[in-house]
């Protein structure tokens, strides 16, 4: 019997079990408001499935830990929220660099500094992509169910092994502790990605060598590969150089790996797009409500559409750019002062009139709200 | 480079177990094509590398099983010469990736070699709370006094009055004993030796190594190219035999041969404070905890 | 069952839905509210009665907010309550109000839909809201006192809650309170649900 179980789960223990059924088996963490749920959950859970849980010391530990232990071959993730993601962005630079999975969950409140710690916001949309210093590939993805924070931990597990790099999960204040009735499936219907290990001889493996699909394998410690793993460029063999030539290839393949498998890594939720002329563009708990006045707004006869990146970052460019060509307005409601609506600016073409709702009060954006502009865009357009 | 690898006389193994300095050969251990290394002539760093892979080989670990993990600095480039699965990691933060490594992999001998700068001062509160965890690990901290891949700035290890190019007119602040630290802050084993006495050194190395534990080591390892003649030490001859005046044993053993003249800083091991190993401790709370669950539920 | 298939199996690729009208039916949902100051046991009645609703085959999202002291300050936890999958999460036009303290009192007055039912604690609640909607002033501390414990205050108007508005059977309940609440507290809080359900019985005097 694979039969699923219904249950009212939180986001944030949603995100915990997620992992769990991903194969994840270590966890590195800090307590921090409105995320330590998942901490709390991981560490009753993860020594139920032979894993380890640690509290370390503080936020940048946590990032380290879990690359750590995601070197020696564990499947690992940490959870935090805005301040938290601050400290480990460094570290979190480290894992997108040499190429080591792990996940991090991000559950964003008021900011910046200290902010509100127990009120939701999404503030960290750019953070996420750009936290870090540098260059760098990274996967975000942003759920906003809890049934969503559940299967999108388990893919940022998958596309984390698949792909060699960093995933981050970003929910909202409301996403990570509201209780919903999900249904969770059976544990062995669960698919799991498994990170590509080196299997050939030692004489011929290039740690970072280039590959038909742009990920080397990884090398496990105490296979008998002993090679080298750094943050500093490095050439195939692991080893740090400066070579101009062979830092270009490097950084080429490893800014480009994404895309090669954006088959995999794009997801997005769409209502109404077919025929939309006035688009709404957002994540998180504010999709919820947008969906809502979307369907209100259909109902009221505008065509209204939604477009919810569900992987945000890379952002899915070739889907929105042919939803928006046939829309006369974007509107972009967030919980910030203006982040996500910059990426749909730049991809926007000139014509399109661009509206955004922003609130940063610590309260969500209402679906009254958002009816309303819609309604308004709908008139002038 | 990987032919070279490839034909590593000892491949996946440190061999037999040797005693003597006869059957060591440090090129077994080492990735002889990164070399020429980058280290400056009169570094201690590649003598406290010397005492670190005699230790392994008289331990016999095997080269597939060590892992090192280092931080940012010159210390923290000493660790890719080894030939072993080698972690070069974020500044400060070695101890940290070391402790996920060490939990998920317990099978793994695991040394972290960091500098005092790396260690004591963006990765202080790692090393505290390292000691006070006591996971299997050994750091080997190589206390040069000094930031010698930045230029020569002051470290918390820099004695006071010493030049740098931070501290112009010498330096103002108090230098860290890190080995009262690190017994302070609860490491089971702790002990300090000196590049001069290479073999006893060694020794400190193999105490840590087969500690079962969290083992501190502090290694007085000079700079003479940056801080030396920043502060007119001499040659490297003359630096490295000043520490024979400066150190006197704690614990003699197989340690070290004869006393030195009695000074501030003593070597040897320095303090042993035996208790449970945090992943032993952990997994078998764990078990207790399953074992106890099960039985509520059954 | 294949549990960790080998990395150059594809990860199932999630069909990108480009167009669809409503995918989700709307129903009405019911919207409830428990509000108070932080200690009052809101959550875990709400927790209570999201448990039962689940059991009753119902779908529920459930959120709450606090302040960041855990004793005092204004608090409340809200549900929504749908046959189908629940579309907007928060609420907007609240069904069921309860509110158990001043500080709560008047917190919610623009969220309140015409017609709704709100039931106040008639010893803590000095300022009941009023407009458009049926306010009811009960003794839900009173009773809690006389079962043994102020703090099962909120059980009491959960009993209330659920036999006013009948969105939830009273054994699946009491069924939910043995089996999730500390044993400690069993009997007071199966006592405090059955004082809260014959407060519903009682007849109207607004």
């Amino acid at each position: 019997m694979l039969a699923s179980v219904r249950q009212n789960l939180q986001g944030n223990q949603a995100c915990a079990l997620g992992a769990i059924a991903a194969g994840c088996r270590f966890y590195a963490g800090y307590p921090i408001t409105p995320s330590s749920e998942i901490a709390e959950k991981m560490a009753v859970e993860l020594p139920k499935v032979g894993g380890t849980f640690i509290q370390m010391e503080d936020e940048i530990a946590s990032m380290a830990a879990i690359i750590g232990a995601s070197m020696g071959g564990v499947k690992a993730m940490t959870a935090t929220s805005g301040p938290g993601f601050s400290l480990k962005q460094e570290n979190l630079g480290y894992g997108a660099m040499a190429e080591v999975p792990c996940v991090v969950i991000d559950v964003m409140r008021g900011g910046p500094s200290t902010g509100m710690p127990t009120r939701p916001a999404q503030g960290d949309i750019m953070q996420s992509r750009w936290g870090t210093h540098g260059d760098h590939p990274i996967i975000v993805l942003a759920p906003s169910s809890v049934k969503e924070a559940y299967d999108q931990t388990i893919r940022a597990f998958n596309l984390s092994e698949r792909l060699r790099t960093p995933v981050v999960v970003l929910l909202d204040e409301v996403i990570g502790h509201l209780v919903e009735t999900i249904e969770i499936p059976h544990i062995d219907t669960i698919e799991r990605a498994e990170r590509k290990w080196a299997t050939e001889a030692r004489e011929t493996y290039l740690p970072y060598g280039e590959t038909d699909d742009g990920i080397p394998a990884m090398a496990r410690p105490g296979d008998g590969y002993r090679s080298h793993t750094t943050g500093l460029t490095h050439g195939p063999s692991g080893f740090p150089t400066q070579k101009p030539a062979e830092v270009n290839d490097m950084m080429q393949r490893l800014l480009g790996k994404i895309d090669r498998h954006r088959d995999i890594v794009d997801d997005v939720e769409t209502v109404g797009c077919d025929d939309a002329e006035v688009l709404v563009v957002t994540v998180g708990i504010t999709a919820r409500a947008a969906r809502r006045a979307v369907r209100q707004a259909r109902d009221a006869g505008i065509k209204a559409g939604l477009f919810r990146p569900v992987t945000l970052w890379p952002f899915p460019e070739n889907q929105f750019r042919a939803v928006e060509a046939r829309v006369h307005s974007v509107l972009v409601p967030e919980m910030n002062a203006g982040q996500l609506c910059l990426e749909v600016e730049r991809l926007s073409a000139r014509r399109t009139k661009i509206a955004r709702i922003n609130r940063i009060d610590g309260e969500a954006i209402e679906p009254a709200h958002i009816l309303s502009t819609i309604e308004e865009l709908g008139r002038h357009g | 480079m990987d032919s070279a690898l490839g034909k590593n006389p000892t491949g996946g193994n440190a061999g037999s177990a040797g005693t003597g300095i006869e059957d060591f050969d440090i090129r077994a251990y080492l990735r002889l094509d990164l070399m020429p290394h980058f280290m400056c002539p009169g570094c201690g760093h590649g003598i406290a590398l010397r005492a670190l892979l005699w230790a392994v080989h008289e331990l016999a670990i095997p080269k597939d099983r060590l892992a090192i993990v280092s931080g940012i600095g010159c210390s923290g480039r000493v660790g890719a010469y080894i030939d072993a699965n080698t972690f070069h990691t974020t500044h400060g933060r070695p101890l940290a990736f070391a402790t996920g490594l060490a939990l998920a992999r317990p099978d793994l001998e695991i040394v972290v070699i960091t500098g005092d700068g790396d260690c004591l001062a963006i990765g202080g509160n790692h090393l505290i709370h390292a000691c006070r965890r006591n996971l299997h690990m050994t750091c080997i901290m190589l206390n040069n006094e000094i930031y010698g891949m930045t230029g020569g700035q002051v470290s918390p290890t820099t004695a006071e009055n010493r030049m740098t190019t931070t501290t112009p007119a010498g330096n103002t602040e108090p230098a860290f004993n890190a080995c009262a630290l690190a017994a302070a802050a609860g490491a089971s084993l702790v002990g300090r030796g000196i590049t001069l006495q290479t073999p006893a050194l060694k020794n400190l190395m193999k105490e840590g190594l087969a500690h079962r534990g969290f083992s501190f080591l502090e290694v007085i390892s000079d700079c003479t190219e940056i801080f030396g003649r920043k502060n007119d030490l001499g040659s490297s001859p003359e630096m490295i035999l000043r520490q024979k005046s400066q150190m006197r044993p704690e614990y003699f053993g197989n340690v070290v041969d004869e006393p030195f003249r009695p000074n501030a800083m003593k070597t040897g091991i320095l303090s042993r404070n035996e208790r449970p190993e945090y992943g032993d401790a952990y997994r078998a709370a764990m078990v207790s905890t399953r074992a106890t669950a099960s039985h509520g539920h059954g | 069952m294949p549990i960790a298939p080998p990395w150059s199996q594809p990860v199932r690729r999630r069909p990108t839905v480009m167009a669809e009208g409503a995918k989700i039916p709307m129903t009405a949902a019911i919207e409830i509210r428990l509000s108070g100051s932080g200690g009052q046991g809101l959550q875990l009645s709400a927790s209570v009665l999201a448990e039962a609703l689940l059991r009753e085959g119902k779908r529920v999202a459930q959120s709450q907010s606090y302040e960041p002291t855990s004793r005092g300050g204004i608090s409340r936890s809200d549900l929504v309550i749908s046959e189908d999958e629940v579309d907007y999460p928060l609420v907007t036009r609240i069904n069921y109000l309860v509110i158990l303290d001043d500080v709560a009192a008047r917190a919610s007055n623009a969220l309140i839909k015409p017609g709704a039912t709100v039931l106040c604690d008639e010893s803590r609640v000095t300022q009941a809201p009023s407009g458009d909607f049926h306010v009811r002033m009960l003794p839900f501390a009173e009773k809690a006192r006389a079962v043994g414990l102020e703090r099962v205050a909120n059980m009491v108007a959960l009993g209330t809650l659920a036999g006013l508005s009948g969105i939830c059977p009273r054994a699946t309940l009491e069924a939910v309170v043995r089996d999730e609440t500390p044993a400690k507290f069993l009997d007071l809080n199966l006592e405090a649900l059955a004082a809260g359900f014959k407060l519903a019985e009682a007849p109207v005097s607004e």
